[in-house]
């Protein structure tokens, strides 16, 4: 808390410097559509003042007193300038309009907001908008958010197929995914084949790798940051498209006198109704849909409301044996109150909930787990002056955890009515951070979050033989379940246990020249909510469980430095990055460990640690017909965990073993061309070293079978991956006048048909008897068509 | 019970899947190790006095040879509880024959190895099995209502974690198939598992059909053996799986404790079984 002090204390030492000085303060919109527009650039001609747009638009600005050239910029629009006269602080509102290019729906020149502020200490972040992610070759042409983030460097799948992703060697359930800042437990669609943002209600998206702002905590790896649309406040719109696997309508429209807008996505899949036609799975079906909604309200000049929600859902019937439905939902209400023309301040409460249900027909088994949480949070901005904007906030989240309920689904079901313990717990931060430039050149991005969290009672905490939930039996090498003792019972009001940290986190950029800069960073940060999942691939069933008793939070340091320069004026941009990342606490399973169905999942763990290193290089050509990128990424991803209170050497030896997400190479190359107004041309070539995997190393005959015996984890790959993807998208001739148009994206994933190995099994052929490798591959070639629309 | 929620998303991977294919990999070879097949398993209504303990050596895991067996060794079982030492007899193929073998209930028995200047050693106690209740046959149930299904039923005693083994094998067939069951979301309930085979032409397997014959056998085994059996039979039938569990060495319950690093693989169970046979209508 002293730190906190100290740095509250700088701060408002720095305020007292400023004098006779005004501000000018708004928020800047889209001509067309109303939408707020974030990142825009506010500055005074042939001055150093300046400023940009926040998450709501909203920007302010000072400067002395006297008259200036204001200009606006934002890429892809006009730049608008307007004389002003500073003689007392001012608001102003601005509308930008889009660039003439937009008369069709191509935007040439690539978002200059995409790509990372030379000058700005800010690093390690991606910045990807609608449009770009929308002109991406995908999968059946289905846009996906999480696969597009994933040719950025220093992030990966874990195989194709599989849900979630990794960022710069970390753990799936390490990244923070936030829609409208609600969490999302589970961003996948179709146990991962798709995700779950609906692209055509997305407005952009930013990926902190590292360099984490204060105001973001709760998960080690990344923060995902998704907003939505917030709805054409100008005039009534619909969009939408039909592809092969699913089709999309959005509409849009102001209401409540141009005093409010909204926005209402839906999208929903219909493989199901293509699948009684194919003999091997005319019985099955599987669907998902989900929806989208955002709505604004201004109440006045400074007050203005949010509602934003969305509900997604996955099914899978498999001959009616197996029923399984799953997914999110969130909500959020947010207040954003101009206090003054310096000081914004957001205030929300956010919903959030992710769960599943399984029916096993067969056995009469009915399984329920969930997640939910609440989150109130109140976060303020304070532009202080042209050098300095200060961020600070607190924030309360309640997470209710419900790891599985077991039920008969029949009468006349042998299955006994079982339910896990609930799990309860608070999680409260309190943060402020500064972005502060000293000299022209020097900037820094200072902060310090403080987060607690407690486990709260209304269960009871299993008590082990010497406090050893696991224990080596050394006489068979392998580690067992600990020795129940006793129980001690915790009432509701009651705090198990209780954590708490702060969290620095620090970055400095210097700018060498106009045109290149270099930056350091360093992020300290916390996470006391675990996925609990001892499988190559994140499943929908894995269940998060908080920290407490017997799981500590898991601490993660990630120093990154980093080099910046573009050319041609920007036309094309390089970011070169190392980094160098330690979990501590990162939790890992013994072998042979039964997650499922598990009320002291402490009796299938050891306490461990992770560590990443790496370089990214990323080189974007930004302007053009032809824009595009290429991202390569040098990278080690490893854990361990040692005996500890256990005893014995630990899992695997205790020795340092790459994790299932460890590429040393991965090359991501994406480019789009545009011949004309009619066709563009997208292409997307991905080159990675193959997923570490376990191979057998001999067997040996037991019960007539040939028994597999393996060595160290991960010590063996997969074969290298390697796809080429090819989209054309055809805009036909229209009169641009008329209200509707269409276009077609023709596209085909994995162009030259590789057959990557989603995975390799090992087995006994059921003729000769030998063993064998079967390798399996998901997607072959996939021609795809869909078309999309706007009215 | 859980393998069957794991079934969901094998079976998800291959609605998805596009192709499956046999290819060629290079795996690492680890040294020979001794490989222990004791296991003492006790009939009903039989004396359960004739028992045969296997000893081989572990090979390559793409070996095509024959596995070696191993002959010269000393096996010999204790009965902890009585003192009753029980050796074994070298039948120079492999196999290690015994005919006064006495099983009871709840006993614990040790075995010792002695192979190659070194000694094996594993302790294991006799558990009980409940008697198979019935047997049929149905289409409705199991993963596919189109296929010929086996049930098998039988009763879980209520006051004791049970852990059971169940291997049904059909006639004629290469090997035999395994099943993990434990009671832990059907304690003291009548227990239920089926068989059913599904139709793949490209491992030469066919679905049940009227007059096929399959032996079924019910074993009663301890916590640590199921622990060991879960594994194995995880890793058998969905090693590579990105669903399934890492994979990792299964230990057994052999050790070597003059030299800890050498112990052997396999397993000494020492088991209560009901085996029944049933013929397809």
């Amino acid at each position: 808390m002293k730190q906190l002090c100290l740095v509250i204390f700088l701060f408002t030492s720095l305020l007292c410097l400023s004098q006779e000085k005004f501000s000018i303060s708004g928020t800047i919109t889209d001509t067309t559509n109303g939408e707020t527009l974030l990142g825009a650039t506010v500055y005074l001609k042939n001055t150093n003042f300046g400023a940009s747009t926040n998450e709501y638009g909203f920007f302010s600005l000072t400067a002395p007193k006297g008259s200036y050239t204001l200009i606006i910029s934002y890429v892809g629009y006009n730049t608008y300038s307007q004389e002003i006269t500073l003689n007392g602080d001012q608001k102003l509102d601005f509308e930008l309009q889009e660039s003439a290019t937009s008369l069709d729906e191509v935007i040439i020149v690539a978002e200059e907001s995409e790509t990372v502020s030379i000058k700005k200490p800010q690093m390690s972040v991606s910045k990807l908008n609608a449009q770009t992610i929308k002109e991406m070759p995908a999968v059946l042409g289905e846009v996906d958010v999480i696969k597009s983030i994933q040719m950025l460097p220093g992030v990966t799948n874990n195989g194709e197929g599989s849900a979630g992703f990794h960022v710069r060697g970390g753990a799936a359930d390490q990244n923070l995914v936030l829609l409208d800042e609600a969490i999302i437990y589970n961003t996948s669609h179709l146990f991962g084949f798709f995700s779950v943002f609906n692209a055509d209600a997305i407005k952009n998206i930013k990926l902190y790798k590292g360099d984490i702002p204060a105001k973001f905590g709760g998960r080690v790896s990344s923060v995902l940051d998704v907003r939505q649309k917030d709805g054409n406040s100008k005039k009534f719109a619909l969009n939408g498209g039909v592809g092969l696997i699913s089709s999309r309508l959005t509409a849009e429209s102001p209401f409540f006198k141009d005093k409010g807008s909204f926005l209402i996505a839906g999208r929903t899949s219909y493989v199901h109704l293509f699948m009684p036609l194919i003999e091997d799975v005319k019985d099955d079906k599987i669907s998902f849909y989900d929806l989208n909604l955002k709505t604004n309200f201004e109440i006045n000049k400074n007050n203005k409301l949010y509602l934003s929600g969305y509900f997604g859902r996955d099914a899978f019937d498999l001959s009616g044996l197996i029923t399984n439905n799953y997914g999110n939902a969130t909500g959020n209400l947010r207040w954003n109150h101009v206090i003054n023309d310096k000081l914004f301040s957001n205030l929300s409460f956010i919903y959030s909930k992710y769960d599943y249900n399984i029916v096993l027909d067969f056995i009469e088994l009915d399984w329920d787990a969930d997640i939910t949480n609440y989150n109130l949070k109140y976060d303020l901005g304070y532009y202080v002056n042209n050098n300095l904007t200060l961020d600070f906030g607190v924030s309360g989240l309640i997470y209710n955890v419900n790891p599985g309920e077991v039920k008969p689904s029949t009468e006349t079901s042998s299955i006994n009515p079982l339910k896990l313990d609930e799990k309860r717990a608070f999680e409260g931060a309190v943060y402020a951070s500064a972005e502060h430039q000293i000299t022209d050149k020097l900037a820094l991005n200072y902060g310090l979050r403080y987060s607690t969290f407690s486990r709260l009672g209304g269960q009871s905490i299993t008590n082990y033989v010497n406090n050893q939930p696991v224990v080596y039996n050394s006489d068979l090498g392998i580690y067992e379940r600990g020795e129940a003792e006793s129980e001690t019972s915790y009432s509701k009001n009651e705090s198990i246990k209780t954590f708490g940290y702060f969290e620095p986190r620090f970055g400095v950029s210097y700018q060498l020249n106009d045109a290149s800069s270099v930056k350091s960073s360093y992020t300290k940060s916390t996470q006391y909510l675990h996925l609990l999942s001892n499988t190559a691939s994140v499943t929908p069933l894995d269940v998060w469980t908080p920290s407490g008793q017997y799981i500590k939070p898991q601490i993660s340091n990630q120093y990154a430095v980093g080099y910046y320069r573009n050319f041609n004026d920007n036309a094309y941009t390089l970011e070169l990055e190392s980094y160098y990342k330690h979990v501590d606490n990162r939790i890992d399973y013994i072998d042979g460990s039964d997650l499922i169905g598990n009320n002291n999942i402490e009796t299938e763990i050891l306490n461990g640690e992770a560590r990443a290193y790496g370089m990214e290089l990323l080189l974007r050509k930004n302007k053009g017909d032809f824009t595009g990128w290429l991202a390569y990424t040098l990278s080690k991803s490893e854990q361990r965990a040692l005996g500890g209170n256990a005893g014995g050497p630990g899992i695997n030896n205790g020795d340092w073993y790459k994790t299932a997400y460890d590429r040393t190479h991965d090359i991501s190359l994406t480019g789009s061309y545009k011949l004309n107004d009619k066709w563009r041309f997208s292409s997307n070539f991905v080159f990675q070293t193959g997923r570490p995997v376990t191979y057998p190393n001999g067997q040996y005959n037991y019960e007539g079978l040939s028994v597999a015996t393996y060595a160290n984890r991960n010590e063996n790959r997969l074969p290298t991956y390697h796809r080429l993807d090819l989209s054309a998208t055809l805009t036909p001739n229209r009169n641009p006048d008329k209200r509707w148009k269409g276009e077609w994206v023709f596209s085909i994933y994995n162009a030259y048909n590789r057959r990557n190995a989603a995975s390799v099994g090992f087995s006994q052929n059921n003729q000769t008897g030998l063993n064998e490798a079967t390798r399996i591959s998901i997607f072959g070639a996939i021609p795809s068509v869909s078309y999309n629309f706007k009215f | 019970m859980k393998n069957y929620i794991k079934t969901l998303f094998v079976l998800t991977s291959i609605i998805f899947s596009a192709c499956e294919d046999v290819i060629d990999v290079d795996v690492d070879t680890a040294e020979t190790r001794l490989v222990i097949e004791a296991s003492l398993d006790w009939e009903k209504g039989t004396t359960g006095n004739n028992q045969t303990i296997k000893l081989s050596l572990s090979s390559p895991y793409f070996n095509t040879q024959d596995i070696t067996v191993v002959t010269g060794a000393n096996v010999v079982v204790t009965n902890m509880n009585t003192g009753d030492i029980f050796n074994f007899t070298d039948e120079n193929d492999g196999s290690y024959t015994t005919n006064s073998f006495e099983p009871i209930i709840g006993n614990t028995y040790s075995l010792q190895v002695s192979y190659n200047g070194e000694t094996y050693e594993a302790t294991e106690t006799l558990m009980a099995v409940p008697e198979i209740k019935e047997i049929n046959q149905s289409i409705e149930g199991g993963f596919d209502d189109e296929l010929l299904e086996v049930n098998v039923y039988f009763d879980d005693p209520v006051d004791e974690e049970n852990y059971y083994l169940l291997n049904f094998y059909e006639t004629g067939d290469l090997f035999s198939f395994f099943a993990d069951v434990s009671d832990e979301f059907v304690n003291g309930n009548e227990v239920y598992y089926f068989f059913e085979k599904e139709d793949d032409e490209d491992n030469n397997q066919a679905p049940f059909q009227a007059g096929d014959t399959v032996d079924i056998e019910l074993y009663g085994i301890s916590e640590s053996y199921y622990n060991y059996m879960r594994l194995l039979i995880e890793q058998y039938y969905s090693g590579g799986n990105p669903f399934s569990s890492t994979a990792a060495l299964i230990k057994g319950n052999c050790i070597n404790p003059t030299n800890p690093d050498n112990y052997a693989f396999g397993y000494f169970r020492v088991t209560e079984v009901d085996v029944a046979t049933y013929t397809f209508e």
